[in-house]
C-alpha cells in the first residue's frame, strides 16, 4: 500500500514538473491502450468462434458459386471485417494525436516561459526554468506515448490484415 | 619823448598810491583781530588746562575702583572652580549610586526597545491589525522612548505580542470598513484566516498596511483559487479546502500579475479568434453528422430487420426498392441498377466528412499564420526599440505562441472527433456498398426455393 502511495506521489510530482497538458498525454494514452487492449482480445477470443461460425455455414451450403453465393460471401466478409476493423481508426488517430499533445504543451510551457519574461524579465533564470520543464515534459511525454502505441497499432492492423486473408482463404467455392 | 616817459610815470605812480592806501586799511583789521584772538585762547587753553586737571583726579578714582573690582571677580573665580570640582566628584559618584540602583533595569530598556520595535513591524503590516486597528502607535512610542518604559507601556508591548499570537491561530469573521477600487468605501462582512488571507464573498482582500486600509485585490487569482475563498467565506461550521497564501500577500500579489485563461485567449487576437471559429464549425459540422448517421443506422437496422417491406425513408430500403422492381432481370443488370443506386446514395452518407479533417488540417497552419505575424511584430519592436528590455518584446511573442497554441487545441478535438465520424460512416458505407448485394442475395434465394 505504501508502495502505491509513493508510486503515485511520484506521479504527482512529475505532473507538477510537466504541467497539466500531461493529463491529456494521459487521457490519451489510456484510451489509447484501453482500445488496443480490447482489440487484441478480440482478435485472441471472440473472433475465432466467429471464423469457424462462418466456414461452417459457409460449407453447409450447397450453391458456393453463382452470383448470389458470391454477393453473400462478400457480405459475410465484409462483417467480418467491419467487427475486425473498428476502432483501428481512432486507435491510429490517437497515436498520431499523441506527439500533437506535447507539441501542445511546448507551446504552453513557452507561453509560461515568456510570461514570466514580461513580468520578471531575465535576470534570473531559474524563474524561466519551471516553464522551460513545462515545455519539454509534456513533449517528451508524447513521444513516449507515440512510440509505446506505434508498435503495437501496427502489430494490431498487421494481424487484422492476416485474420481477414485467411478468412478470404478458407471460403473457396467449392 | 620825455614828455611822454614822465606822462607813464606820474600814471604808474598814481595807481600805485591808489592801491597801496586800500590794502593798509585791512592789514590793520588783520592785525587787531589776530590780537583779539591771542588773547581769547590763552584763555581757553586755561580754561581746558584747568578741567583736565579735574578730570585726572576723578580718572585716578574710578581706576581704583576697577582694580579692587578685578580683585573680587579672581576671587569669586577661584571659590567658584573650587565648587565646580567638587561637584564634578559628587556627579560621578551619584552616577555610581545610579547604576547601582538601576541595575539589570538597563538591559531591560534596550530589550524592551528592540522587542518594540521587531513587534511594530511585524504587527503594523499583519492582517490582524484589519480587526484590531491602532495597535501600532503605543509600539511605535515605545520604541522611540528616550527613557525606560513605565509598567503601562510594558503591559501593552506584551499585550500587542499576545494578541497577534493568539489572533494568528485562529480563523474570525468581523465587518471592516473596504476601500474599493474605484475609491468608494463599503462595510462588509471579513473573514480572517491566520495571519495568512483576508477573504470576502467576492474572494480574496489584500491589507494595505501603509494606509491601514482594506482593499479588494485589483485582480482575483484563477477561478479555481478565488472560488475557494468565496466558498471557505460561505461556511457556516466544517472544513473546507482553501488556499492560503503562506507568505501573507506576496504570493497573492503575484498571482494578480499573472494572466487569465480568457486573458490569454484574447492575446490570440484575430488569428485567435478565426481558429475558434473553425473549431465551432467544425464541431457543429459533426454534431450534425453524428446526427444524421446515427438515425440513418438506426433506421438501416430496422430495414435489416423487415427485408421483405422495403421503407424509402433509408438508404437500405431503397436499394432493396431497386431490387424489387427488377425482381424479372437477370443477376448482371441487377448488379449495375444496384450500383448506380448505391452511388446515388454514397454522398449523402460522407458528406462534411472531408471538411472537418480540412478544419482539422487549417487550424494548425492558422496558428502558424499567428506565430509569424507575432515575429513579424517582435522585429518591428526590435527595430524601434532594440532588444534591451525583454518586457517589450514578449508581449508579441506571447501573441506568436498563443495562436500556435489555440491552433493545435483546435485541431486535437477535430482529429479525434473526424475519426469517430469517418470510422461511423465507413461502416454504413461498407454496409450498402458490400453488404447490401448480400442481403438482397440472401432474400432471391429464400424466395426461389
Amino acid at each position: 500500500m505504501l508502495f502505491l502511495i509513493e508510486l503515485w506521489e511520484s506521479v504527482r510530482s512529475f505532473i507538477a514538473t510537466g504541467g497539466d497538458v500531461l493529463y491529456v498525454v494521459a487521457f490519451a494514452l489510456l484510451l489509447m491502450w484501453v482500445l488496443m487492449v480490447e482489440r487484441f482480445w478480440f482478435l485472441s477470443s471472440v473472433y475465432p468462434k466467429m471464423r469457424d461460425d462462418i466456414v461452417n455455414r459457409w460449407n453447409a451450403r450447397e450453391d458456393t458459386t453463382s452470383w448470389y453465393a458470391h454477393r453473400i460471401r462478400d457480405t459475410w466478409i465484409s462483417e467480418a471485417t467491419e467487427l475486425l476493423e473498428q476502432r483501428l481508426l481512432t486507435i491510429k488517430t490517437l497515436v498520431a494525436m499523441c506527439p500533437l499533445i506535447g507539441l501542445l504543451g511546448t507551446v504552453t510551457g513557452m507561453i509560461g516561459v515568456f510570461e514570466v519574461m514580461a513580468q520578471q524579465g531575465t535576470g534570473n533564470p531559474r524563474l524561466m526554468a519551471s516553464g522551460i520543464s513545462m515545455a519539454t515534459i509534456p513533449t517528451m511525454a508524447g513521444m513516449v506515448a507515440a512510440l509505446s502505441g506505434v508498435f503495437f497499432s501496427s502489430r494490431l492492423d498487421a494481424k487484422v490484415k492476416l485474420a481477414k486473408a485467411k478468412l478470404i482463404d478458407s471460403l473457396p467455392h467449392h | 619823448m620825455k614828455k611822454v616817459i614822465n606822462f607813464v610815470l606820474l600814471a604808474a605812480s598814481m595807481s600805485a598810491g591808489i592801491s597801496a592806501t586800500a590794502s593798509a586799511n585791512s592789514l590793520d583789521d588783520l592785525l587787531k583781530q589776530v590780537k583779539n584772538d591771542r588773547i581769547s585762547e590763552a584763555k581757553l587753553d586755561k580754561k581746558r588746562e584747568a578741567e583736565f586737571l579735574s578730570a585726572r583726579a576723578d580718572k585716578q578714582a574710578l581706576l581704583n575702583k576697577a582694580k579692587k573690582e578685578l580683585a573680587d571677580q579672581n576671587a569669586r573665580n577661584a571659590r567658584l572652580t573650587k565648587e565646580y570640582a567638587a561637584n564634578e566628584i559628587t556627579l560621578a559618584q551619584k552616577e555610581v549610586e545610579l547604576d547601582n540602583a538601576t541595575g539589570t533595569l538597563g538591559e531591560m530598556f534596550g530589550v524592551s526597545r528592540a522587542a518594540a520595535a521587531n513587534a511594530y513591524g511585524a504587527i503594523s503590516t499583519s492582517i490582524v491589525s484589519a480587526e484590531f486597528p491602532g495597535r501600532g502607535e503605543a509600539l511605535n512610542r515605545i520604541a522611540n522612548a528616550k527613557e525606560i518604559p513605565s509598567l503601562p507601556d510594558l503591559e501593552e508591548l506584551w499585550f500587542a505580542l499576545q494578541t497577534e499570537m493568539t489572533q494568528s491561530g485562529k480563523v474570525s469573521q468581523f465587518t471592516a470598513e473596504i476601500t474599493n477600487l474605484d475609491g468608494s468605501k463599503s462595510t462588509e462582512t471579513v473573514t480572517r484566516v491566520g495571519t495568512f488571507n483576508l477573504l470576502s464573498k467576492d474572494g480574496f482582500l489584500n491589507f494595505n498596511d501603509e494606509l491601514g486600509q482594506v482593499q479588494p485585490l485589483a485582480k482575483q487569482p484563477a477561478g479555481y483559487i478565488s472560488s475557494t475563498a468565496s466558498n471557505f467565506f460561505s461556511l457556516n461550521s466544517g472544513y473546507a479546502p482553501l488556499y492560503v497564501d503562506p507568505s501573507r500577500g506576496a504570493i497573492l500579489a503575484l498571482e494578480t500579475r499573472k494572466k487569465t485563461l480568457s486573458e490569454f485567449y484574447h492575446e490570440g487576437k484575430q488569428v485567435g479568434y478565426g481558429i475558434t471559429v473553425l473549431l465551432i464549425l467544425g464541431c457543429l459540422i459533426a454534431l450534425e453528422r453524428m446526427i444524421v448517421l446515427g438515425a440513418m443506422g438506426a433506421k438501416i437496422r430496422a430495414q435489416e430487420k423487415n427485408m421483405e417491406q422495403p421503407n424509402e425513408n433509408n438508404p437500405l430500403g431503397r436499394l432493396l426498392k431497386v431490387y424489387h422492381d427488377n425482381k424479372a432481370v437477370d443477376a448482371e443488370t441487377l448488379e449495375l441498377k444496384l450500383d448506380e443506386a448505391i452511388l446515388r446514395e454514397t454522398p449523402k452518407v460522407d458528406r462534411g466528412i472531408n471538411l472537418i479533417k480540412m478544419f482539422a488540417a487549417i487550424a494548425p497552419l492558422m496558428g502558424l499564420l499567428g506565430t509569424v505575424i507575432g515575429m513579424i511584430m517582435t522585429f518591428q519592436t526590435i527595430t524601434l526599440f532594440g532588444t534591451g528590455d525583454p518586457k517589450i518584446m514578449a508581449g508579441n511573442i506571447s501573441l506568436a505562441l498563443v495562436t500556435t497554441a489555440l491552433g493545435l487545441i483546435c485541431a486535437l478535438p477535430l482529429i479525434l472527433i473526424h475519426s469517430i465520424v469517418a470510422s461511423r460512416s465507413k461502416s454504413l458505407l461498407q454496409k450498402l456498398d458490400e453488404q447490401s448485394a448480400g442481403l438482397i442475395a440472401a432474400i432471391a434465394e429464400k424466395e426461389s426455393k
